[in-house]
């Protein structure tokens, strides 16, 4: 081994990333924002998932129980009557509502276990724990300060829980499935397009096509048409394998989900257009395959809640496409939802319209780039 | 239609790239069917005059009429035949794939665009490769591929920038053969080189330097303007010549 030799090599790296700021730009910056980003996603000024209760007990207990849970870490709870928390529920406005029962007290006087209902939505699991975390701790809590006063024993805490969508039935792939069938395809299309894209302007093929009479609309739509029918049968072949292989739960219409895994590949074989435009090496590309991907994963709400994120953080998640085509499978998979359920057909208008903006931002940039 | 006697006409072309002027009021007519020779040193702007015909420049000032259209103009551009100075292609398409595919964005159909794809790697004597993955094949044969690519559709102005470079001397020759016969047929040409023998091919030349047109002429006037035998000590003198 020659140290001189070596160190020309070093030196030259070092030389490339000097006349490369974007690539020094992203290994010191990215670590930051992703870690921030774990930091504000793991609890970190975070929201607390919102919670109905609803208190019918006769007895003391049901009152106190009810005011300990309004000062929880775990949950942000509101009091309210059993059919608004159960309206609160079905439009997605609350995690869970918590009914305690008219004997609540009674029985836990007489030593009984108490039975309070816990009305889960059931699709997002990260949402359950909170909730029976909140209401372990106030019962323990509230009873304890009971035994003091009156004499009480601590009750047994058994809560029957009841599912609107899905269940104890459904495990962690079900809840997953819908969410990763969306990532995986978007990820994947979106990689292979920025590349195919960067390839085309690298090798100087795209300035031969722009010497030519194509018109930019002429390229963006040849370059959907050729992907989508590759990104079809992908879609197809992902589908059915989620569902048909891996037995992952499905409430839905399957071609419901083939076409929502399609608007996302449309919607990412455009976002790879429109970037590769900011890129001009395959190197510089590649390093937008996290700074793209990543931040939509983790804000997606496909591991973390979008409910439980600091409210400035909700709003970053609200304006990324992959939110909207996750929300929409997880709506047709785990719930059923068709094409006549409002919030369906708001992803799938959202995603549309990310799809439209997308294909007009890119043959913009195209415009932009032959100078 | 009769087709228009000139065929590219520039006045007061000026390009800047920062502080570098790559193209310092050029003006250039070219009769139809005339073979023209761009010459200069690297870096004269010869590239970016043929860029800028093409409608690939955005101009700072200046007028570009090509085919009597004034750019920027799409539609003139299926007229057009540009051969970018490195060949851009399909790496992993074939041959053929190329040369159909830009037959076809030129707006040849299908049938016609098999039968141009045939003549042109006839042309540029690549049938035998034809099914050849183009990142295969040898320098100088990609250089041929590109060119054939800019001539499948058949333009009335081919735009060539270093075509023959990495070419071997006999297909050389052949090739300027046939470029002849194509302006003899009304194509008009414009050729850059750094080849003297090829220059001397060219009905007329132009002597770009720092983005300006030094003399313009036949190779014959360009020697005597110069008082030389040879044009490439023409070549030499005239670029010496402060403008
Ligand atoms: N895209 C660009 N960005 C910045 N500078 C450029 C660009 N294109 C050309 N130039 C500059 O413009 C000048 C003219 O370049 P051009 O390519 O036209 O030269 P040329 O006559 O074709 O040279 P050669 O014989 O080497 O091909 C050069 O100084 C070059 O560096
Ligand atoms: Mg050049």
């Amino acid at each position: 081994m020659s140290g001189r030799r070596a160190g020309a090599i070093s030196l030259r790296i070092l030389q490339q990333f000097r006349h490369d700021r974007r690539t020094l730009m992203l290994l010191f910056g990215a670590p930051i924002i992703l870690l921030g980003l774990f930091y504000f996603l793991t609890g970190g000024g975070s929201s607390l998932p919102a919670v109905d209760v609803v208190n019918l007990d006769r007895g003391p207990l049901g009152a106190v129980l009810a005011a300990d849970l309004g000062q929880s870490t775990e949950i942000n709870v509101a009091r309210t009557t059993e059919a608004r928390a159960a309206s609160d529920l079905s439009a997605d406005a609350v995690a869970a509502y918590v009914v305690l029962p008219a004997d609540l007290s009674a029985r836990a006087q007489s030593g009984d276990v108490i039975a309070p209902t816990v009305h889960l939505e059931g699709t997002q699991p990260a949402l359950t724990q909170p909730v029976l975390l909140a209401l372990d701790q106030s019962v323990t809590r509230a009873s304890r300060n009971l035994v003091a006063a009156e004499g009480v024993h601590v009750p047994v805490l058994e809560p029957s829980l009841d599912y609107l969508h899905g269940g104890p039935g459904l495990d962690t792939l079900d809840y997953f499935g819908g969410a990763f069938i969306g990532l995986v395809v978007f990820l994947l299309v979106f990689v292979v397009t920025i590349i195919a894209f960067l390839r085309e302007r690298s090798q100087g093929t795209l300035e031969r096509l722009m010497a030519s009479p194509l018109r930019r609309a002429d390229i963006v739509v040849g370059y959907i048409g050729g992907f989508m029918v590759v990104a079809t049968v992908q879609a197809v072949e992902v589908v059915v394998f989620t569902l048909y292989a891996l037995h992952v739960h499905n409430q839905g219409n399957v071609a419901l989900i083939v076409l929502l895994t399609l608007l996302m590949t449309l919607v990412a074989v455009n976002l790879g257009i429109f970037l590769s435009m900011f890129a001009t090496t395959e190197f510089q590309a590649v390093q937008f395959i996290p700074l793209a991907i990543v931040p939509q994963v983790l804000l997606s709400g496909i591991v973390f809640p979008i409910a439980t994120e600091p409210s400035w953080l909700q709003v970053v998640s609200r304006l990324l496409p992959l939110t909207y085509g996750v929300d929409g499978l997880r709506d047709v998979m785990l719930k059923g939802n068709g094409l006549t359920s409002g919030p369906l057909l708001l992803d799938v208008a959202v995603v549309v319209a990310f799809a439209v903006a997308l294909i007009a931002a890119a043959t913009a940039t195209l415009r932009r780039s032959a100078s | 239609m009769s087709a228009p006697s000139v065929a590219v006409s520039v006045e007061g072309l000026t390009k800047a790239f920062g502080s570098i002027r790559a193209l310092d009021g050029v003006s250039l007519t070219v009769g139809a069917g005339e073979i023209y020779g761009l010459l200069g040193p690297n870096g004269a702007g010869k590239t970016t005059l043929i860029r800028s015909l093409v409608g690939l420049i955005t101009v700072d000032t200046g007028t570009v009429t090509v085919l009597g259209r004034r750019l920027p103009d799409r539609a003139v551009l299926a007229e057009i035949g540009y051969m970018p100075q490195s060949p851009a292609l399909y790496a992993d398409l074939t041959v053929e794939e190329n040369v159909r595919f830009f037959a076809a964005v030129h707006g040849l159909d299908r049938p016609a665009a098999a039968r141009s794809t045939a003549d042109a790697l006839e042309f540029v004597d690549l049938s035998p490769r034809r099914r050849s993955v183009v990142a295969t094949l040898s320098g100088g044969m990609r250089q041929r591929v590109s060119l054939a690519c800019a001539l499948v559709h058949r333009p009335r102005l081919l735009l060539l920038d270093e075509p023959t470079v990495g070419v071997d001397p006999q297909l050389r020759a052949e090739l300027w053969r046939r470029f002849t016969t194509m302006s003899g047929e009304g194509t008009t040409i414009i050729v850059s080189s750094h080849v003297m023998d090829e220059a001397e091919r060219c009905g007329r030349l132009g002597l770009v330097r720092f983005g300006r047109m030094l003399a313009e002429g036949t190779s014959a006037e360009l020697r005597r303007l110069a008082g030389v035998e040879r044009l490439e000590d023409a070549f030499l003198v005239l670029s010496e010549s402060r403008p």
